[in-house]
């Protein structure tokens, strides 16, 4: 048996065959063309070009102003590049020559500036491939039908193994006989990595070995130990079957039964799902669950590359709702943190800087109104398919709302005088989440419907990065369960509901806290769906009372985790 | 016809960026102007001809332009060769 050594990007562990798929591979139709349809075809790629431009254009404006001209000319060549009027030419020239479809003729040409690129002696220029492939796709990909997508052929369960693997192939793959995957290249932040881990398909990338895998017809990938094992005998797949059997039922693990929608003694508790691409929630089965509490619509962006136009948003959020069928769907706007910059950017040139930091949450929005206001319009225009309600992320302070629902309100008179129908009484919430926004909460309360609180990000204001060794969490933290205790009493006084949506709701024994507290409503992945309505099943609500004042007296967090376990093991276990 | 030779001294060669910037300038004038490097001639007006050129660092390359601004278009070139396309 042999080990080859990877990173992991997408945790897991399956065995299987081998499919090999080059990533230069994109879904290009070619077909005869009559000359009658030449003039039309060339229109068809004069709209998908201006297209791309439009999305360049954003691109290198988002870039110039946070960043620096240095980045932004790197987007301007591109933008040159897609208009370039000598590869025009040859495209016509191309098309009328062999009388093919313009799709085909385009990517022909563009494939031919790359060989000649990838022939030079530099390898500087060998790189620089990238910036032409980028383009290419871009352009390909408003040339194509989505619908016209023709993913890699799968034809039985396997690992795929590949040089590069984009979005677009992960999205359209069939997931069913998807086992894994391994590449050369990628990383931990790419748009791929966030993809593989919602859809549980385990990654490891790194490998530069690649050509070597596809000799063999069964492989162990391992990604939990970031590892491929090569030449497995008998005995070694005897020794990885239970891991690999656990895994697969972890993965194949459905809803079988309707969610929990009261604890042990009748108390009403909602638990919803955190979800992030259209294909997830379809997934879902709209009669055994009670909605989505969390639609982190930036992983539209991070699907696209780019920031989708208001009809592409309107489509992807009216699929959603009229999924979910009337169950409420909260989709929080764009939560641009700097990763998901970088990842629907996809530069790896901006990898390196640190500016980003600074950027993210109802801020960013607010700063590039643009953005925000096609994002609401989209959203109120699809309000008409299912209960739809809007979230706000990182809310630094009132200020922040207040200037969102005038903004939301200048649109709803658009639409109006526009004479498209939407409803009017869209729920707004502000996620709870920054040390500031602490301080206004009452003011908060008055100017929106409800609250969500991100755990995540509001331990790490709280508490900072540095944990203390003795709990497995930082969220087991008296600072942290002191705020959630007064955000929930703001809220009860202001009449309107509180939520959690971060990875503490997840928590068997945070799951605990957070309900004696008062908290009924939680939003969390799919996955952690069934185990957590089993708690709720089985919590008594009556016997948290003492819980909770034990709680909000506790001096450090080796105390609370420890009271916690303890009334977990008693009480609900 | 005006042409004239001139020696790329950016780090990396005729790159990205420099490419850029050259087609920006080029693409003001109303001039046919073409560069030519090791017997290839592309037209200067597009990047992507530039580009496979891959124009190596302290390499020569000649710039020919025709029509009625060719001896302002070749100059304007030769200059921003000379000072890196303002970059660097």
């Amino acid at each position: 048996m042999r080990k080859i050594k990877g990173i992991k990007i997408s945790p897991g562990i399956v065995s299987g065959p081998i499919y090999y798929f080059e990533h230069s591979y994109l879904p290009v139709p070619k077909h005869f063309v009559q000359e009658a349809d030449f003039n039309s075809e060339w229109e068809r790629f004069q709209q998908a070009v201006q297209k791309a431009i439009v999305e360049l254009t954003q691109v290198r404006d988002l870039v110039l102003k946070h960043l620096d001209e240095n980045h932004a000319r790197i987007i301007e060549a591109q933008l040159i590049a897609v208009q370039d009027r000598e590869m025009f030419k040859s495209v016509r020239e191309l098309m009328q020559r062999e009388k093919k479809n313009i799709t085909w003729s385009y990517y022909e040409v563009m494939e031919s500036y790359e060989k000649l690129l990838l022939n030079s002696y530099s390898q500087y220029f060998k790189e620089r491939t990238a910036d032409l492939r980028d383009v290419k796709k871009r352009v390909v990909y408003h040339l194509i039908n989505q619908t016209d997508y023709n993913p890699p052929g799968i034809q039985q369960p396997s690992i795929i193994v590949c040089e590069k693997i984009s979005p677009g192939d992960l999205i359209h793959i069939d997931h069913e006989l998807t086992l894994g995957i391994i590449t050369r290249f990628g990383g931990v932040d790419s748009h791929v990595g966030i993809l593989a881990r919602a859809f549980r398909v385990p990654y490891i990338s790194n490998i530069t070995q690649i050509d070597e895998l596809v000799s063999y017809s069964e492989i162990i990938l391992d990604a939990d130990n970031e590892e491929i094992l090569l030449d497995i005998t008998e005995e070694i797949k005897k020794k990885y079957r239970v891991r690999i059997k656990e895994y697969a039922n972890h993965r194949n693990k459905i809803i079988t039964r309707k969610v929990a929608n009261t604890t042990k003694d009748e108390i009403p508790f909602h638990i919803y799902i955190n979800a992030g691409f259209v294909d997830e929630v379809n997934a879902l089965n709209p009669n055994l669950i009670q909605g989505i509490g969390l639609f982190r619509t930036e992983y539209l962006c991070i699907e696209r590359n780019t920031i989708p136009s208001e009809e592409e948003q309107v489509k992807a959020y009216r699929a959603v709702l009229d999924k979910m069928k009337r169950l409420p769907v909260v989709f929080r706007v764009y939560d641009f943190g700097r990763d998901k910059i970088l990842a629907m950017l996809d530069l790896d040139l901006l990898r390196e800087d640190h500016l980003f930091d600074e950027w993210g949450g109802i801020g960013f929005l607010l700063d590039n109104p643009e953005i925000l206001q096609t994002q609401l319009r989209a959203l109120v225009k699809a309000s008409t398919s299912g209960n739809i309600q809007i979230m706000l992320p990182l809310v630094m302070s009132v200020i922040d709302v207040v200037k969102t629902k005038e903004i939301l309100h200048q649109i709803q008179a658009e639409l109006e005088q526009e004479g498209i129908t939407f409803r009017r009484n869209i729920q707004l919430g502000a996620m709870i989440e920054t040390r500031r926004v602490l301080d206004e909460l009452e003011e908060l309360a008055q100017e929106v419907d409800f609250f969500s609180i991100g755990t995540n990000d509001l331990a790490l204001y709280l508490i900072g990065t540095s944990r203390d060794s003795s709990v497995p969490k930082n969220y087991y933290h008296p600072k942290l369960f002191q705020a959630l205790d007064k955000i929930v009493r703001t809220a009860a006084a202001a009449n309107i509901p509180v939520n959690v949506c971060g990875e503490m709701a997840s928590d068997r024994y945070a799951l605990v806290g957070l309900a004696a507290l008062g908290i009924h409503s939680i939003s969390v992945s799919a996955n952690a769906l069934e185990n957590i309505s089993n708690v709720v099943r089985k919590l008594d609500l009556r016997l948290t009372q003492e819980l909770s004042d034990k709680i909000l007296r506790a001096r450090d967090a080796a105390t609370i985790y420890a009271l916690l376990k303890k009334f977990y093991c008693e009480q609900v276990e | 016809m005006t042409s004239k030779e001139v020696q790329i001294i950016n780090k990396y060669g005729l790159h990205t960026r420099p490419a850029t910037v050259l087609v920006t300038v080029a693409s003001k004038f109303k001039s046919d102007i073409f560069l030519i490097y090791k017997g290839v001639r592309v037209n200067a007006k597009s990047i992507l001809g530039i580009l496979v050129l891959a124009v190596e660092p302290g390499s020569f390359l000649t710039v020919e332009a025709a029509g009625e601004d060719e001896t302002e278009a070749v100059e304007s070139l030769v200059n921003l060769a000379q000072n890196k396309f303002n970059l660097e």
